[in-house]
Protein backbone atom coordinates (compact mmCIF):
# COMPACT_ATOMS: atom_id res chain seq x y z
CA UNK A 1 0.00 0.00 0.00
CA UNK A 2 1.29 3.45 -0.85
CA UNK A 3 0.47 6.73 0.87
CA UNK A 4 1.51 10.17 -0.29
CA UNK A 5 1.62 12.75 2.51
CA UNK A 6 1.19 16.27 1.23
CA UNK A 7 2.68 18.79 3.66
CA UNK A 8 3.55 22.45 3.88
CA UNK A 9 6.13 24.30 5.94
CA UNK A 10 4.66 27.48 7.39
CA UNK A 11 5.74 30.34 9.62
CA UNK A 12 4.73 29.53 13.17
CA UNK A 13 1.98 32.06 13.68
CA UNK A 14 2.13 31.40 17.43
CA UNK A 15 5.35 33.42 17.34
CA UNK A 16 3.58 36.38 15.77
CA UNK A 17 2.53 38.80 18.48
CA UNK A 18 0.19 41.72 18.29
CA UNK A 19 0.78 45.17 19.68
CA UNK A 20 -2.67 46.37 20.69
CA UNK A 21 -1.52 49.89 21.42
CA UNK A 22 0.03 50.42 17.98
CA UNK A 23 -2.23 47.95 16.15
CA UNK A 24 0.65 46.23 14.37
CA UNK A 25 1.90 42.68 13.97
CA UNK A 26 5.27 41.86 15.46
CA UNK A 27 6.86 39.28 13.19
CA UNK A 28 10.33 39.07 14.72
CA UNK A 29 11.78 35.63 15.46
CA UNK A 30 9.12 33.74 13.57
CA UNK A 31 10.27 30.17 12.85
CA UNK A 32 9.30 27.77 10.09
CA UNK A 33 7.40 24.67 11.24
CA UNK A 34 5.62 21.69 9.71
CA UNK A 35 1.98 22.77 9.44
CA UNK A 36 0.30 21.09 12.47
CA UNK A 37 -2.61 19.54 10.55
CA UNK A 38 -0.12 18.08 8.04
CA UNK A 39 2.05 16.75 10.87
CA UNK A 40 -0.96 14.75 12.06
CA UNK A 41 -1.23 13.19 8.58
CA UNK A 42 2.43 12.13 8.60
CA UNK A 43 2.13 10.88 12.17
CA UNK A 44 -0.88 8.74 11.27
CA UNK A 45 0.96 7.31 8.25
CA UNK A 46 3.95 6.35 10.36
CA UNK A 47 1.66 4.68 12.86
CA UNK A 48 -0.05 2.73 10.07
CA UNK A 49 3.39 1.68 8.83
CA UNK A 50 4.22 0.22 12.23
CA UNK A 51 1.26 -2.11 11.87
CA UNK A 52 1.88 -2.76 8.19
CA UNK A 53 5.63 -2.56 7.41
CA UNK A 54 4.95 -3.01 3.68
CA UNK A 55 3.27 0.34 3.60
CA UNK A 56 5.28 2.94 1.73
CA UNK A 57 5.16 6.66 2.56
CA UNK A 58 6.19 9.47 0.27
CA UNK A 59 6.21 13.01 1.65
CA UNK A 60 5.49 15.70 -0.93
CA UNK A 61 5.97 19.39 -0.31
CA UNK A 62 6.27 22.55 -2.35
CA UNK A 63 8.34 25.47 -1.20
CA UNK A 64 11.81 26.96 -1.15
CA UNK A 65 14.82 24.61 -1.17
CA UNK A 66 15.54 25.76 2.37
CA UNK A 67 12.91 23.34 3.72
CA UNK A 68 15.35 20.50 2.98
CA UNK A 69 16.60 19.94 6.56
CA UNK A 70 13.01 19.72 7.83
CA UNK A 71 12.13 17.18 5.17
CA UNK A 72 15.27 15.17 5.95
CA UNK A 73 14.10 14.89 9.53
CA UNK A 74 10.91 13.23 8.30
CA UNK A 75 13.01 10.77 6.27
CA UNK A 76 14.92 9.97 9.49
CA UNK A 77 11.58 9.00 11.02
CA UNK A 78 10.95 6.11 8.65
CA UNK A 79 9.34 7.96 5.76
CA UNK A 80 10.42 6.10 2.60
CA UNK A 81 10.80 8.92 0.15
CA UNK A 82 10.42 12.67 -0.04
CA UNK A 83 9.88 15.04 -2.94
CA UNK A 84 10.38 18.79 -2.77
CA UNK A 85 8.77 20.73 -5.60
CA UNK A 86 10.76 23.91 -5.82
CA UNK A 87 11.32 26.45 -8.52
CA UNK A 88 11.60 30.25 -8.36
CA UNK A 89 9.03 30.26 -11.18
CA UNK A 90 6.45 28.88 -8.75
CA UNK A 91 6.87 31.72 -6.26
CA UNK A 92 3.75 33.80 -5.71
CA UNK A 93 1.38 31.01 -6.74
CA UNK A 94 -2.04 31.26 -5.12
CA UNK A 95 -4.00 28.15 -4.15
CA UNK A 96 -5.36 27.77 -7.69
CA UNK A 97 -1.88 27.73 -9.28
CA UNK A 98 -0.41 25.66 -6.44
CA UNK A 99 -3.05 22.99 -6.89
CA UNK A 100 -2.25 22.79 -10.61
CA UNK A 101 1.47 22.42 -9.94
CA UNK A 102 0.95 19.70 -7.34
CA UNK A 103 -1.59 17.91 -9.55
CA UNK A 104 0.82 17.83 -12.49
CA UNK A 105 3.26 15.87 -10.30
CA UNK A 106 0.64 13.65 -8.67
CA UNK A 107 -1.19 12.64 -11.83
CA UNK A 108 1.85 10.62 -12.91
CA UNK A 109 2.04 8.77 -9.60
CA UNK A 110 0.42 5.67 -8.23
CA UNK A 111 -0.94 5.69 -4.70
CA UNK A 112 -3.83 4.41 -2.63
CA UNK A 113 -4.51 7.64 -0.84
CA UNK A 114 -3.18 11.12 -0.22
CA UNK A 115 -3.08 12.16 3.42
CA UNK A 116 -2.75 15.83 4.27
CA UNK A 117 -3.97 18.52 6.65
CA UNK A 118 -7.31 20.32 6.54
CA UNK A 119 -5.85 23.81 6.50
CA UNK A 120 -2.58 25.64 6.87
CA UNK A 121 -1.73 28.02 9.69
CA UNK A 122 -0.70 30.84 7.37
CA UNK A 123 -3.17 30.97 4.48
CA UNK A 124 -5.93 29.06 6.26
CA UNK A 125 -8.02 28.74 3.09
CA UNK A 126 -8.22 24.90 3.01
CA UNK A 127 -8.39 25.16 -0.79
CA UNK A 128 -5.54 22.96 -1.94
CA UNK A 129 -6.76 19.51 -0.80
CA UNK A 130 -10.22 20.06 -2.31
CA UNK A 131 -8.83 21.54 -5.53
CA UNK A 132 -6.42 18.64 -5.92
CA UNK A 133 -9.43 16.39 -5.52
CA UNK A 134 -11.08 18.15 -8.42
CA UNK A 135 -7.97 18.05 -10.63
CA UNK A 136 -7.22 14.39 -9.89
CA UNK A 137 -10.90 13.32 -9.93
CA UNK A 138 -10.72 12.08 -6.35
CA UNK A 139 -13.03 12.54 -3.44
CA UNK A 140 -11.67 14.51 -0.52
CA UNK A 141 -12.71 14.89 3.10
CA UNK A 142 -11.62 17.58 5.57
CA UNK A 143 -11.60 17.79 9.37
CA UNK A 144 -10.75 14.14 9.98
CA UNK A 145 -10.16 13.49 13.66
CA UNK A 146 -9.56 9.76 13.46
CA UNK A 147 -9.19 6.85 11.08
CA UNK A 148 -10.21 3.41 12.21
CA UNK A 149 -6.91 1.53 11.93
CA UNK A 150 -8.50 -1.88 11.28
CA UNK A 151 -10.54 -0.53 8.38
CA UNK A 152 -7.61 1.20 6.69
CA UNK A 153 -6.61 -0.78 3.59
CA UNK A 154 -6.07 -0.41 -0.17
CA UNK A 155 -9.78 -0.25 -0.84
CA UNK A 156 -11.22 2.14 1.73
CA UNK A 157 -11.16 3.52 5.26
CA UNK A 158 -13.67 4.40 7.94
CA UNK A 159 -13.08 7.92 9.18
CA UNK A 160 -14.47 10.22 11.83
CA UNK A 161 -15.00 13.85 10.94
CA UNK A 162 -15.86 16.83 13.06
CA UNK A 163 -18.55 18.98 11.50
CA UNK A 164 -19.88 21.81 13.60
CA UNK A 165 -21.61 20.23 16.56
CA UNK A 166 -21.60 16.72 15.15
CA UNK A 167 -19.15 13.89 14.68
CA UNK A 168 -19.76 12.13 11.38
CA UNK A 169 -18.54 8.67 10.45
CA UNK A 170 -17.94 7.92 6.78
CA UNK A 171 -16.59 5.09 4.69
CA UNK A 172 -14.50 6.50 1.86
CA UNK A 173 -13.36 4.43 -1.09
CA UNK A 174 -9.80 4.80 -2.31
CA UNK A 175 -8.06 6.45 -3.98
CA UNK A 176 -9.08 9.58 -2.08
CA UNK A 177 -7.64 12.59 -0.30
CA UNK A 178 -7.99 12.57 3.47
CA UNK A 179 -7.38 15.83 5.33
CA UNK A 180 -6.61 15.63 9.05
CA UNK A 181 -6.97 18.09 11.84
CA UNK A 182 -4.20 18.46 14.34
CA UNK A 183 -6.54 17.40 17.14
CA UNK A 184 -6.28 13.75 16.08
CA UNK A 185 -3.81 13.02 18.84
CA UNK A 186 -1.44 11.42 16.31
CA UNK A 187 1.99 12.84 17.04
CA UNK A 188 5.24 12.57 15.16
CA UNK A 189 7.63 10.16 16.87
CA UNK A 190 11.08 11.34 17.92
CA UNK A 191 13.97 10.56 15.64
CA UNK A 192 15.83 7.55 16.98
CA UNK A 193 19.20 8.52 18.42
CA UNK A 194 21.15 6.38 15.96
CA UNK A 195 19.34 8.04 13.05
CA UNK A 196 19.93 11.64 14.11
CA UNK A 197 22.56 12.29 11.46
CA UNK A 198 21.58 9.54 9.05
CA UNK A 199 22.37 10.41 5.45
CA UNK A 200 19.02 10.34 3.68
CA UNK A 201 19.95 12.19 0.51
CA UNK A 202 19.29 9.11 -1.66
CA UNK A 203 15.63 9.24 -0.61
CA UNK A 204 15.21 12.93 -1.34
CA UNK A 205 14.17 14.17 -4.71
CA UNK A 206 13.89 17.74 -6.04
CA UNK A 207 11.44 18.57 -8.82
CA UNK A 208 11.46 21.85 -10.69
CA UNK A 209 9.52 23.13 -13.64
CA UNK A 210 12.12 21.56 -15.90
CA UNK A 211 10.54 18.23 -15.07
CA UNK A 212 6.92 19.41 -14.79
CA UNK A 213 7.02 21.59 -17.92
CA UNK A 214 4.10 23.80 -16.96
CA UNK A 215 3.31 26.75 -19.13
CA UNK A 216 4.44 29.97 -17.45
CA UNK A 217 0.92 31.38 -17.70
CA UNK A 218 -0.24 28.61 -15.36
CA UNK A 219 2.19 29.19 -12.51
CA UNK A 220 3.43 31.83 -10.11
CA UNK A 221 1.78 35.23 -10.04
CA UNK A 222 0.77 34.93 -13.69
CA UNK A 223 -1.14 31.72 -13.12
CA UNK A 224 -2.86 33.01 -10.00
CA UNK A 225 -6.47 34.19 -10.05
CA UNK A 226 -6.36 35.93 -6.70
CA UNK A 227 -3.96 38.44 -5.27
CA UNK A 228 -3.61 40.25 -1.98
CA UNK A 229 -4.35 43.90 -2.70
CA UNK A 230 -4.24 45.23 0.85
CA UNK A 231 -3.52 44.07 4.33
CA UNK A 232 -5.26 45.57 7.29
CA UNK A 233 -4.31 45.45 10.89
CA UNK A 234 -7.24 44.79 13.12
CA UNK A 235 -8.12 47.99 14.84
CA UNK A 236 -9.42 47.05 18.20
CA UNK A 237 -11.53 49.57 19.98
CA UNK A 238 -9.86 50.44 23.23
CA UNK A 239 -12.11 51.13 26.19
CA UNK A 240 -11.76 53.32 29.21
CA UNK A 241 -11.18 50.43 31.52
CA UNK A 242 -11.55 50.62 35.26
CA UNK A 243 -9.07 48.45 37.14
CA UNK A 244 -10.18 46.99 40.46
CA UNK A 245 -8.69 44.47 42.88
CA UNK A 246 -10.09 41.05 43.57
CA UNK A 247 -11.30 42.13 47.01
CA UNK A 248 -14.65 43.09 48.56
CA UNK A 249 -14.54 46.54 47.07
CA UNK A 250 -13.69 45.19 43.62
CA UNK A 251 -16.42 42.53 43.77
CA UNK A 252 -18.90 45.23 44.89
CA UNK A 253 -17.93 47.29 41.88
CA UNK A 254 -18.41 44.37 39.50
CA UNK A 255 -21.70 43.47 41.13
CA UNK A 256 -23.13 46.98 40.84
CA UNK A 257 -21.99 47.12 37.20
CA UNK A 258 -23.88 43.89 36.50
CA UNK A 259 -26.89 45.18 38.40
CA UNK A 260 -26.92 48.53 36.59
CA UNK A 261 -26.82 46.70 33.25
CA UNK A 262 -29.53 44.28 34.30
CA UNK A 263 -27.43 41.10 34.25
CA UNK A 264 -28.30 40.18 37.85
CA UNK B 1 -30.05 41.71 -14.28
CA UNK B 2 -27.37 40.13 -12.08
CA UNK B 3 -27.90 36.67 -10.66
CA UNK B 4 -26.38 35.34 -7.48
CA UNK B 5 -26.44 31.72 -6.32
CA UNK B 6 -26.19 30.83 -2.65
CA UNK B 7 -25.55 27.24 -1.61
CA UNK B 8 -27.83 26.49 1.33
CA UNK B 9 -26.08 24.22 3.79
CA UNK B 10 -28.75 21.90 5.19
CA UNK B 11 -26.77 21.82 8.44
CA UNK B 12 -27.13 25.57 8.92
CA UNK B 13 -29.95 27.14 6.97
CA UNK B 14 -29.93 30.37 9.00
CA UNK B 15 -26.35 31.15 8.00
CA UNK B 16 -27.25 30.78 4.36
CA UNK B 17 -29.98 33.39 4.77
CA UNK B 18 -27.45 35.79 6.28
CA UNK B 19 -25.46 35.44 3.08
CA UNK B 20 -28.19 37.50 1.38
CA UNK B 21 -26.52 40.49 3.05
CA UNK B 22 -23.31 39.55 1.22
CA UNK B 23 -25.18 39.29 -2.07
CA UNK B 24 -26.62 42.77 -1.49
CA UNK B 25 -23.22 44.23 -0.61
CA UNK B 26 -21.55 42.72 -3.67
CA UNK B 27 -24.14 43.82 -6.21
CA UNK B 28 -25.16 47.05 -4.47
CA UNK B 29 -27.38 49.24 -6.65
CA UNK B 30 -27.34 46.85 -9.59
CA UNK B 31 -30.54 44.95 -10.23
CA UNK B 32 -30.05 41.45 -8.91
CA UNK B 33 -31.92 38.29 -8.06
CA UNK B 34 -30.87 35.82 -5.40
CA UNK B 35 -31.13 32.07 -5.93
CA UNK B 36 -30.79 29.54 -3.13
CA UNK B 37 -29.75 25.98 -4.03
CA UNK B 38 -31.35 23.50 -1.66
CA UNK B 39 -30.55 19.81 -1.94
CA UNK B 40 -32.76 17.09 -0.45
CA UNK B 41 -34.05 19.30 2.31
CA UNK B 42 -37.45 20.57 1.18
CA UNK B 43 -38.68 20.86 4.78
CA UNK B 44 -36.50 23.98 5.05
CA UNK B 45 -38.25 25.85 2.21
CA UNK B 46 -40.62 27.48 4.68
CA UNK B 47 -37.78 29.38 6.30
CA UNK B 48 -36.19 30.53 3.06
CA UNK B 49 -38.62 33.08 1.68
CA UNK B 50 -36.05 35.86 1.84
CA UNK B 51 -34.55 34.53 -1.39
CA UNK B 52 -36.03 35.51 -4.76
CA UNK B 53 -35.85 31.92 -5.98
CA UNK B 54 -35.29 28.59 -4.27
CA UNK B 55 -33.92 25.92 -6.55
CA UNK B 56 -35.32 22.82 -4.93
CA UNK B 57 -33.39 19.68 -5.80
CA UNK B 58 -34.83 16.36 -4.70
CA UNK B 59 -32.98 13.29 -5.84
CA UNK B 60 -32.53 10.17 -3.77
CA UNK B 61 -29.28 9.22 -5.49
CA UNK B 62 -27.73 12.57 -4.68
CA UNK B 63 -25.99 12.65 -1.32
CA UNK B 64 -25.80 16.19 -0.05
CA UNK B 65 -22.65 15.28 1.90
CA UNK B 66 -20.74 14.20 -1.23
CA UNK B 67 -18.69 17.14 -2.55
CA UNK B 68 -18.03 15.42 -5.88
CA UNK B 69 -21.73 14.97 -6.69
CA UNK B 70 -22.77 18.38 -5.36
CA UNK B 71 -20.04 20.07 -7.45
CA UNK B 72 -21.51 18.44 -10.58
CA UNK B 73 -24.99 19.71 -9.71
CA UNK B 74 -23.77 23.24 -8.93
CA UNK B 75 -21.91 23.31 -12.25
CA UNK B 76 -25.11 22.33 -14.05
CA UNK B 77 -27.00 25.12 -12.30
CA UNK B 78 -24.34 27.60 -13.30
CA UNK B 79 -24.55 26.47 -16.91
CA UNK B 80 -28.30 26.92 -16.88
CA UNK B 81 -28.46 30.32 -15.15
CA UNK B 82 -25.04 31.84 -15.88
CA UNK B 83 -24.59 33.34 -12.41
CA UNK B 84 -22.62 36.51 -11.72
CA UNK B 85 -21.71 35.36 -8.23
CA UNK B 86 -21.73 32.09 -6.33
CA UNK B 87 -21.52 32.32 -2.57
CA UNK B 88 -21.04 29.43 -0.21
CA UNK B 89 -21.19 29.44 3.60
CA UNK B 90 -17.84 28.47 5.12
CA UNK B 91 -19.26 25.46 6.94
CA UNK B 92 -17.44 22.12 7.08
CA UNK B 93 -19.11 21.04 3.83
CA UNK B 94 -19.06 24.48 2.20
CA UNK B 95 -15.32 24.69 2.67
CA UNK B 96 -14.89 21.46 0.70
CA UNK B 97 -17.43 22.36 -1.98
CA UNK B 98 -16.29 25.91 -2.75
CA UNK B 99 -12.66 25.18 -3.81
CA UNK B 100 -13.73 22.22 -5.91
CA UNK B 101 -16.40 24.23 -7.71
CA UNK B 102 -14.06 27.20 -8.25
CA UNK B 103 -11.52 24.90 -9.88
CA UNK B 104 -14.25 23.34 -12.04
CA UNK B 105 -15.40 26.79 -13.19
CA UNK B 106 -11.81 28.07 -13.57
CA UNK B 107 -12.39 31.04 -11.31
CA UNK B 108 -10.55 32.41 -8.31
CA UNK B 109 -11.96 31.84 -4.86
CA UNK B 110 -11.71 33.86 -1.68
CA UNK B 111 -12.29 31.86 1.51
CA UNK B 112 -13.90 32.92 4.78
CA UNK B 113 -14.82 36.42 3.73
CA UNK B 114 -15.70 38.73 6.63
CA UNK B 115 -16.06 42.07 4.81
CA UNK B 116 -16.81 43.44 1.33
CA UNK B 117 -15.05 46.56 0.04
CA UNK B 118 -15.64 48.36 -3.22
CA UNK B 119 -12.47 50.21 -4.15
CA UNK B 120 -13.37 52.03 -7.33
CA UNK B 121 -13.88 49.34 -9.97
CA UNK B 122 -12.41 46.63 -7.80
CA UNK B 123 -14.33 44.32 -5.56
CA UNK B 124 -12.07 43.63 -2.61
CA UNK B 125 -12.95 40.68 -0.40
CA UNK B 126 -11.49 40.83 3.08
CA UNK B 127 -10.56 37.71 5.03
CA UNK B 128 -8.46 36.81 8.05
CA UNK B 129 -4.94 35.44 7.43
CA UNK B 130 -2.16 34.16 9.69
CA UNK B 131 -4.79 32.58 11.95
CA UNK B 132 -6.62 35.86 12.26
CA UNK B 133 -3.63 38.01 13.13
CA UNK B 134 -4.09 40.17 10.08
CA UNK B 135 -6.86 40.89 7.56
CA UNK B 136 -6.08 40.53 3.86
CA UNK B 137 -8.04 42.30 1.11
CA UNK B 138 -8.15 39.97 -1.90
CA UNK B 139 -8.90 40.88 -5.48
CA UNK B 140 -9.76 38.16 -7.97
CA UNK B 141 -9.12 38.02 -11.69
CA UNK B 142 -12.16 39.39 -13.51
CA UNK B 143 -13.87 36.15 -14.41
CA UNK B 144 -17.42 35.06 -14.00
CA UNK B 145 -18.84 34.04 -11.60
CA UNK B 146 -17.30 35.79 -8.60
CA UNK B 147 -16.82 33.06 -6.01
CA UNK B 148 -16.39 33.30 -2.28
CA UNK B 149 -17.06 31.44 0.90
CA UNK B 150 -18.37 33.47 3.81
CA UNK B 151 -17.42 33.10 7.45
CA UNK B 152 -20.40 32.13 9.55
CA UNK B 153 -22.06 34.50 11.98
CA UNK B 154 -20.39 37.65 10.66
CA UNK B 155 -22.98 39.23 8.37
CA UNK B 156 -26.51 40.07 9.45
CA UNK B 157 -29.41 40.37 7.03
CA UNK B 158 -32.42 42.62 7.60
CA UNK B 159 -35.37 40.39 6.98
CA UNK B 160 -37.95 41.81 4.58
CA UNK B 161 -41.58 41.38 5.50
CA UNK B 162 -44.01 39.66 3.12
CA UNK B 163 -41.29 38.31 0.92
CA UNK B 164 -42.19 35.17 -0.98
CA UNK B 165 -39.61 33.05 -2.81
CA UNK B 166 -40.51 31.36 -6.05
CA UNK B 167 -39.70 27.65 -5.77
CA UNK B 168 -38.16 26.09 -8.85
CA UNK B 169 -38.02 22.31 -8.85
CA UNK B 170 -34.86 21.14 -10.54
CA UNK B 171 -33.81 17.63 -11.52
CA UNK B 172 -30.06 17.32 -12.01
CA UNK B 173 -28.79 15.43 -15.02
CA UNK B 174 -26.20 12.78 -14.39
CA UNK B 175 -23.68 13.42 -11.66
CA UNK B 176 -20.61 11.53 -10.59
CA UNK B 177 -20.80 9.89 -7.20
CA UNK B 178 -17.78 10.23 -4.98
CA UNK B 179 -17.98 6.78 -3.40
CA UNK B 180 -18.52 8.01 0.07
CA UNK B 181 -21.01 6.61 2.52
CA UNK B 182 -22.29 8.24 5.69
CA UNK B 183 -22.36 5.56 8.39
CA UNK B 184 -23.20 7.46 11.54
CA UNK B 185 -24.03 10.89 12.93
CA UNK B 186 -23.31 11.61 16.55
CA UNK B 187 -24.43 14.83 18.18
CA UNK B 188 -21.70 16.22 20.37
CA UNK B 189 -22.75 16.72 23.93
CA UNK B 190 -22.85 20.49 24.05
CA UNK B 191 -26.49 21.53 23.98
CA UNK B 192 -25.97 25.23 23.26
CA UNK B 193 -24.33 27.31 20.57
CA UNK B 194 -21.98 29.97 22.00
CA UNK B 195 -22.65 32.13 18.94
CA UNK B 196 -26.22 32.53 20.18
CA UNK B 197 -25.41 33.12 23.86
CA UNK B 198 -26.43 36.38 25.54
CA UNK B 199 -23.99 36.06 28.41
CA UNK B 200 -20.73 34.12 28.20
CA UNK B 201 -18.50 33.21 31.09
CA UNK B 202 -15.28 32.27 29.37
CA UNK B 203 -12.25 30.52 30.81
CA UNK B 204 -8.62 30.60 29.72
CA UNK B 205 -5.24 29.45 31.01
CA UNK B 206 -5.92 31.08 34.37
CA UNK B 207 -8.73 28.59 35.01
CA UNK B 208 -6.81 25.53 33.86
CA UNK B 209 -6.54 23.94 37.30
CA UNK B 210 -10.29 23.82 37.69
CA UNK B 211 -12.05 24.86 34.53
CA UNK B 212 -15.34 23.23 35.53
CA UNK B 213 -15.60 25.61 38.46
CA UNK B 214 -16.42 28.55 36.19
CA UNK B 215 -19.79 26.92 35.61
CA UNK B 216 -20.65 28.00 39.15
CA UNK B 217 -20.63 31.64 38.09
CA UNK B 218 -22.23 30.91 34.72
CA UNK B 219 -25.20 29.31 36.49
CA UNK B 220 -25.69 32.32 38.75
CA UNK B 221 -25.81 34.62 35.72
CA UNK B 222 -27.91 32.32 33.54
CA UNK B 223 -24.91 32.38 31.28
CA UNK B 224 -23.21 29.80 29.13
CA UNK B 225 -19.63 28.66 29.33
CA UNK B 226 -17.03 29.19 26.62
CA UNK B 227 -13.26 28.79 26.57
CA UNK B 228 -10.02 29.88 24.99
CA UNK B 229 -7.82 27.61 22.94
CA UNK B 230 -5.57 26.80 25.86
CA UNK B 231 -8.44 25.05 27.63
CA UNK B 232 -9.42 23.11 24.52
CA UNK B 233 -5.85 22.06 23.71
CA UNK B 234 -5.51 20.77 27.25
CA UNK B 235 -8.58 18.64 26.74
CA UNK B 236 -10.57 20.41 29.48
CA UNK B 237 -13.52 21.28 27.25
CA UNK B 238 -15.12 20.43 23.93
CA UNK B 239 -13.94 22.35 20.86
CA UNK B 240 -17.52 23.50 20.21
CA UNK B 241 -17.22 26.08 22.96
CA UNK B 242 -13.94 27.58 21.77
CA UNK B 243 -14.02 31.30 21.08
CA UNK B 244 -11.76 32.71 18.41
CA UNK B 245 -10.50 32.45 14.93
CA UNK B 246 -10.16 28.72 14.69
CA UNK B 247 -13.21 28.47 16.90
CA UNK B 248 -16.16 30.79 16.69
CA UNK B 249 -17.12 34.44 16.59
CA UNK B 250 -19.35 35.39 19.51
CA UNK B 251 -21.36 38.50 20.25
CA UNK B 252 -23.02 38.23 23.65
CA UNK B 253 -24.22 41.28 25.60
CA UNK B 254 -21.79 40.45 28.38
CA UNK B 255 -18.48 38.62 28.16
CA UNK B 256 -16.60 37.69 31.31
CA UNK B 257 -13.05 36.68 30.42
CA UNK B 258 -11.57 34.63 33.24
CA UNK B 259 -7.83 34.14 33.11
CA UNK B 260 -7.76 34.79 29.36
CA UNK B 261 -4.78 36.83 28.24
CA UNK B 262 -6.33 37.62 24.87
CA UNK B 263 -4.24 36.12 22.10
CA UNK B 264 -5.21 37.88 18.94
CA UNK B 265 -7.24 34.99 17.53
CA UNK B 266 -9.30 35.00 20.69
CA UNK B 267 -9.91 38.72 20.60
CA UNK B 268 -10.80 38.47 16.93
CA UNK B 269 -13.60 36.12 17.92
CA UNK B 270 -15.26 38.81 20.04
CA UNK B 271 -17.57 40.92 17.94
CA UNK B 272 -19.60 43.97 18.96
CA UNK B 273 -19.61 43.14 22.64
CA UNK B 274 -20.79 46.08 24.71
CA UNK B 275 -19.75 44.76 28.10
CA UNK B 276 -16.50 42.98 28.81
CA UNK B 277 -15.14 42.15 32.23
CA UNK B 278 -11.63 40.70 32.34
CA UNK B 279 -10.19 38.94 35.34
CA UNK B 280 -6.46 38.43 35.14
CA UNK B 281 -3.44 38.40 37.40
CA UNK B 282 -1.79 40.64 34.84
CA UNK B 283 -3.74 43.87 34.45
CA UNK B 284 -1.78 44.63 31.26
CA UNK B 285 -2.85 41.43 29.49
CA UNK B 286 -3.97 42.29 25.94
CA UNK B 287 -7.64 41.59 26.65
CA UNK B 288 -7.65 44.24 29.37
CA UNK B 289 -7.43 47.13 26.89
CA UNK B 290 -10.76 45.99 25.44
CA UNK B 291 -12.53 45.64 28.78
CA UNK B 292 -14.86 47.87 30.76
CA UNK B 293 -13.68 46.45 34.05
CA UNK B 294 -10.40 44.74 34.77
CA UNK B 295 -10.26 42.73 37.96
CA UNK B 296 -6.67 42.18 38.94
CA UNK B 297 -6.42 38.79 40.57
CA UNK B 298 -6.94 35.05 40.39
CA UNK B 299 -9.81 34.05 38.11
CA UNK B 300 -11.06 31.08 40.11
CA UNK B 301 -11.03 33.08 43.32
CA UNK B 302 -13.11 35.73 41.54
CA UNK B 303 -15.60 33.08 40.43
CA UNK B 304 -16.12 32.05 44.04
CA UNK B 305 -16.36 35.60 45.38
CA UNK B 306 -18.74 36.96 42.77
CA UNK B 307 -20.94 33.85 43.00
CA UNK B 308 -21.16 34.33 46.78
CA UNK B 309 -21.99 37.98 46.30
CA UNK B 310 -24.82 37.15 43.92
CA UNK B 311 -26.12 34.53 46.38
CA UNK B 312 -26.07 37.01 49.25
CA UNK B 313 -28.14 39.51 47.32
CA UNK B 314 -30.56 36.85 46.12
CA UNK B 315 -31.07 35.81 49.76
CA UNK B 316 -31.79 39.36 50.81
CA UNK B 317 -34.46 39.62 48.15
CA UNK B 318 -36.25 36.48 49.34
Amino acid sequence: MKIICLVKYVPNVEDIKYDYEENVLIRDNVKLILNPDDAAAVAYSLKAKEVNPDLSIEVLTMGPKSVRPFVEDLLRRNVNKATIISDPAFAGSDTYATSKILASYLKEKEYDCILTGSKSLDGDTAHVPAQLGELLSLNQMSNIISIDQDSFNEKSAIIEVESGDKTLTYRMSFPAILSFRKETGYELPYIKYENMSLDVSDKLNFISNEELQLDEDMIGLKGSLTRVANTYNKNFKEKNKIVVKNDDQGIDYVYSFLKKKGFV
Amino acid sequence: MKKSLVYIDPENVQNSIEILEVVAQIHQEEDFKSYGALINNSTSIQGLHQFDYIINIQNQNLKNYDPVAVTDVMEQLNKKYNFDSIIIPATHFGRMLAPRLAMRLHVGLVADVTKINHNGENLELVRPAFSGRIMAGIITEARKPIMLSVRQNVFAYDVQADKEAEVIDYQPENFKQGEIELLNIQENNISYDIRESEILVSGGGGTLKNFDQIKLLADKLNAEVSASRKIIDNGKADRNIQVGQSGKTVSPDLYIALGISGAIEHVAGLKNIDNIIAVNINKSAPICSLSDIVVEGDALEFVKKLSDKIDENEDQKN
